[in-house]
């Protein structure tokens, strides 16, 4: 694995290259992968999504992205700045580091105010912009994000030299850190893997101590899953081929999330290589369980302009183009109606350990 | 009007004053203003003088709203023995001629003469002295109105040592001045726009004026000439013919108008039926009124020529307007010489953009008649209608706009549209030339705007650019450690070879066409 003093290196030396056309009175322009749909590419093979070979070139005689290009050369040098100082900063501390405002007097004496960026989406962007254009990931930058993910279950990890047993904690979790790469499995005795969307559905499993009944690793994410924990159940799936499962709300937004963990993302196509679990296995809930469960309707919700949208732009992605799921959505498009976890309780609150028995004895689904 | 002559004055006075404007104690003090300073400009600029006008209002006695006016020119002065009967006797005038006046044959002063005597009983005082005289004459002067003649109160005679020239007058009258003040300062204002080469000086109760000469270029004088035969009527050929005793017809015909010769005047009589060997002054009431009626029919005339009127040009009320209005832009059009019913006119039109001009929904609408400001009656005007109807949005003016739009005729004969005198009628060849006037002079304006975005909108894109280039070129340089002057130098040579010009160009040309009032809109463009 290369160092971060190389990673610094490319980040340089790309800043370097902007810099002398700048010197030689060439418009500077940046070449970086576009991260969108056209250029995600569906890897049947690998299962995966993966960056095509689109370009985007950004550059700074551009009325349109001037700013955009101002503010990935103001991340570039926070960037760079922060490996030269050896910190680690999270990508909040670059938005806030980076926030100023530019304050121009035009030749006219007025003065013209600008902030560098507004949102923590903008500089959130270009940060992934870096990324792509310059071939190191943010992993490798040292800049880390909020991590949301945690565990529970039969496993042992040893963190800055402590060992820490999943299955010793009560009623609370293990929270994933933000370079699991660095976190040493030290034993796994687990069956599966269970990846729940929410985190309430996730704290009732571990008060009513289904992990330790089916021999499992709970995981949950609190929706739409962040790298870290993408990354380790990566691991526990390529490390240890352990199964894993997930279990999302029965909606389009829900088996969006199934679709990251188990493909990747189109934002971060080029990360899928890492993040991705190809193996990963759909649950539920879907379309078809509101009948063959006999979900009451009192559980059931009508599916919003929304959701319907959603659902069509699923429909419109390779990776969703096999029957199981166009069939499922399908269904839901005709009966236009949805159904969140928390609907198992129809027939009592234990029924959703009944409900994932079932699914998961059965081989009852979608891969 | 010379049938009113065997009138009594009193009676003359009476019928005719309300015509004369002289309806209320504003109206007059407003009017007395207007025939003042009219009188003063005809007695300079026609000459070729720059009018150099001072005018002073007082109160004279708050109670009985008595006010004085005093109005002092550097004209061609009036002969001394010629003031009384020209401040004296009413239609006192010389032969009938035709050329553009702002007044007509004096009356309206007589009328200030006989408004201030009817209201307060003082006479007139009148000083003047005509160029290179070493007197100065000095009348005070009512008029008789029963026996139309002059009465002298007092007569003096001073030594002119310093070869002064100019008419001054003063009158005291009943007038308003609270009530009129603010249309004096209108009518002043807009005298400035279309003779920016006149000084005008104002002191009043609570009021100073000095609209100061911006130019000292005068429009041509027109010439003096003789009417168009489709021109005239009955009346006037009945006071032509006072002079033609012993001519023919056809000897009166070419004597007495304009491009009529002996070809053309025996032509129009064949075959109007006349004898071109008949005594003219033999006609009988019934054969003047049928030769009058042929002369308006007949085709076979020359067209009016256009030789009396002075139009103001488009340089002067550009001046004019860019000086009194504010205005950012000036675009003037005069048009070439058009006739109606035998007499010449010519309409000049300006539209003047942005600057001091408040924007609103419609043109704020400026009119002229023979370089008089009209303040009165403008819905009555047919130039209001034209610029009503006028597609503006052709122009790329879009309302609320800080437009507004000048129109001027000038005519030996303005046909107005009501007896004050202050709206010009629905003249048909009159409104086609208002319309074709404004449309040529809007085609300069739609130029100058369309040319004024471009520059804003490359400004925009300026702007756009070089407000990154200070953070892009510091952090470029922390990043390679190279000079971050160069990198910004170099940045911004980038952007000008971008906009395909240098920052001093487009500053230049930006800083010529910026307005106050787009000045925002530019920073609040810029904050998005």
């Amino acid at each position: 694995m290369s160092s971060r003093s190389e990673f610094l290196e490319r980040l340089e030396k790309w800043g370097y290259n902007l810099t002398k056309a700048v010197l030689e009175l060439e418009e500077p322009v940046m070449e970086i992968p576009a991260r969108t749909l056209s250029n995600t590419i569906w890897d049947e093979k690998a299962k995966m999504l993966k960056l095509g070979p689109e370009k985007m070139h950004r550059r700074f005689l551009d009325m349109k992205e001037a700013r955009r290009f101002m503010q990935t050369v103001l991340m570039l040098r926070l960037i760079v700045e922060a490996i030269r100082e050896d910190v680690y900063p999270t990508i909040r501390d670059l938005y806030y580091n980076g926030k100023h405002t530019i304050v121009f007097k035009d030749p006219l004496g007025r003065a013209h105010r600008e902030n560098t960026w507004d949102e923590q989406d903008e500089s959130n962007a270009v940060i992934e912009d870096i990324e792509v254009a310059t071939n190191v990931l943010r992993e490798e930058m040292g800049v880390s994000a909020d991590v949301k993910g945690k565990i529970v279950g039969p496993i042992v990890v040893r963190s800055q030299g402590y060992e820490l047993d999943a299955s010793k904690f009560g009623e609370t979790a293990l929270s994933l850190p933000v370079n699991v790469d660095a976190l040493e499995i030290v034993k796994v005795e687990a069956a599966y893997v269970l990846v729940v969307e929410k985190d309430a559905i996730f704290q009732r499993l571990v008060r009513e101590k289904f992990w330790s009944q089916e021999n499992a690793i709970l995981v949950t994410a609190k929706g739409m899953p962040d790298r870290a924990t993408r990354r380790f159940i990566r691991r526990l799936n390529e490390e240890y081929k352990l199964p894993v499962y997930v279990l999302t709300d029965g909606d389009p937004y829900g088996w969006y999330i199934y679709s990251v963990y188990k493909s990747g993302s189109i934002k971060l196509s080029y990360e899928s290589e890492r993040l991705a679990t190809p193996e990963a296995k759909f649950l539920g809930l879907t379309a078809t369980d509101i009948d063959a469960y006999k979900i009451s309707d009192n559980y059931v919700i009508a599916a919003t302009d929304r959701d319907v949208k959603r659902a069509q732009e699923l429909l419109r992605y390779p990776w969703f183009q096999k029957s199981e799921w166009t069939k499922e959505i399908n269904l839901f498009l005709k009966k236009k109606k949805k159904v969140e976890i928390e609907a198992l309780s129809t027939h009592g609150l234990k029924f959703l350990h009944d409900y994932l028995r079932d699914k998961i004895r059965n081989k009852k689904f979608i891969d | 009007m010379y049938s009113y002559e065997a009138l009594p004055v009193a009676e003359w006075f009476r019928r005719n004053r309300e015509l004369a404007g002289f309806h209320n104690s504003t109206r007059a003090l407003y009017q007395t203003i207007r025939e003042l300073v009219e009188n003063s400009l005809d007695a300079t600029e026609t000459y070729g003088i720059l009018p150099t006008i001072f005018l002073r209002v007082a109160v004279e006695d708050e109670q009985k709203s008595w006010v004085s006016v005093y109005a002092e020119d550097n004209g061609i002065g009036i002969p001394g023995n010629e003031i009384p009967n020209v401040f004296g006797r009413v239609f006192y005038s010389s032969k009938y001629r035709i050329k553009q006046h702002r007044g007509v044959f004096g009356l309206g002063l007589k009328m200030v003469v006989l408004y201030a005597q009817s209201t307060t009983n003082k006479p007139v005082l009148v000083r003047s002295a005509t160029l290179k005289s070493d007197k100065i004459y000095e009348y005070q002067i009512m008029i008789d109105t029963n026996a139309n003649s002059p009465i002298i109160l007092d007569r003096r005679e001073y030594p002119n040592k310093y070869r002064w020239h100019g008419t001054a007058v003063k009158v005291v009258l009943e007038g308003n001045w609270l009530g009129a003040k603010k249309r004096i300062e209108d009518y002043l204002r807009r005298t400035a726009i279309i003779a920016p080469y006149a000084e005008i000086v104002f002191k009043g109760p609570d009021m100073d004026l000095w609209l100061k000469r911006r130019t000292t270029k005068l429009p041509p004088a027109p010439k003096e000439g003789l009417p168009h035969p489709k021109s005239v009527d009955v009346d006037t050929i009945k006071q032509m013919l006072l002079d033609s005793r012993g001519m023919t017809l056809l000897e009166f015909l070419t004597e007495n108008f304009d491009a009529v010769g002996e070809g053309t005047a025996k032509a129009f009589l064949e075959w109007a039926g006349f004898n071109p060997n008949a005594k003219a002054t033999a006609l009988t009431p019934e054969e003047l009124v049928r030769l009058v009626e042929k002369m308006k029919q007949y085709e076979g005339w020359r067209r009016p020529r256009a030789d009396w009127l002075s139009p103001v040009g488009g340089e002067l009320l550009e001046i004019g307007a860019k000086a009194i209005l504010g205005a950012e832009a000036v675009f003037a059009v005069t048009r070439k010489p058009e006739s109606y019913g035998g007499h010449p006119f010519i309409v000049e039109a300006a539209v003047a953009w942005g600057g001091q001009i408040p924007p609103s929904d419609k043109p704020l609408l400026l009119r002229y008649a023979n370089k008089i400001p009209l303040l009165y009656d403008e819905g009555a005007d047919v130039a209001r209608k034209v610029v009503d109807e006028f597609h503006w949005d052709n122009y790329k003016v879009k309302f609320p706009a800080p437009l507004a739009v000048i129109i001027h005729v000038c005519s030996t004969k303005i046909p107005y549209a009501s007896a004050g005198k202050e709206a010009i009628a629905e003249v048909a060849e009159i409104e086609k030339e208002m319309r074709l006037a404004l449309r040529d002079a809007a085609k300069k304006l739609r130029l100058y705007l369309s040319r004024k975005e471009k520059e804003m909108e490359l400004f925009n894109k300026y702007i756009t650019f070089a407000k990154y280039v200070d953070e892009i070129a510091h952090n470029l340089s922390v990043i390679t450690r190279l000079e971050k002057s160069i990198i910004a130098q170099n940045l911004h040579k980038l952007i000008e070879k971008k906009l395909g010009t240098t920052v001093d160009e487009l500053v230049k040309h930006t800083l010529s066409l910026t307005s106050a009032s787009q000045q925002e809109e530019v920073t609040e463009a810029m904050a998005q």
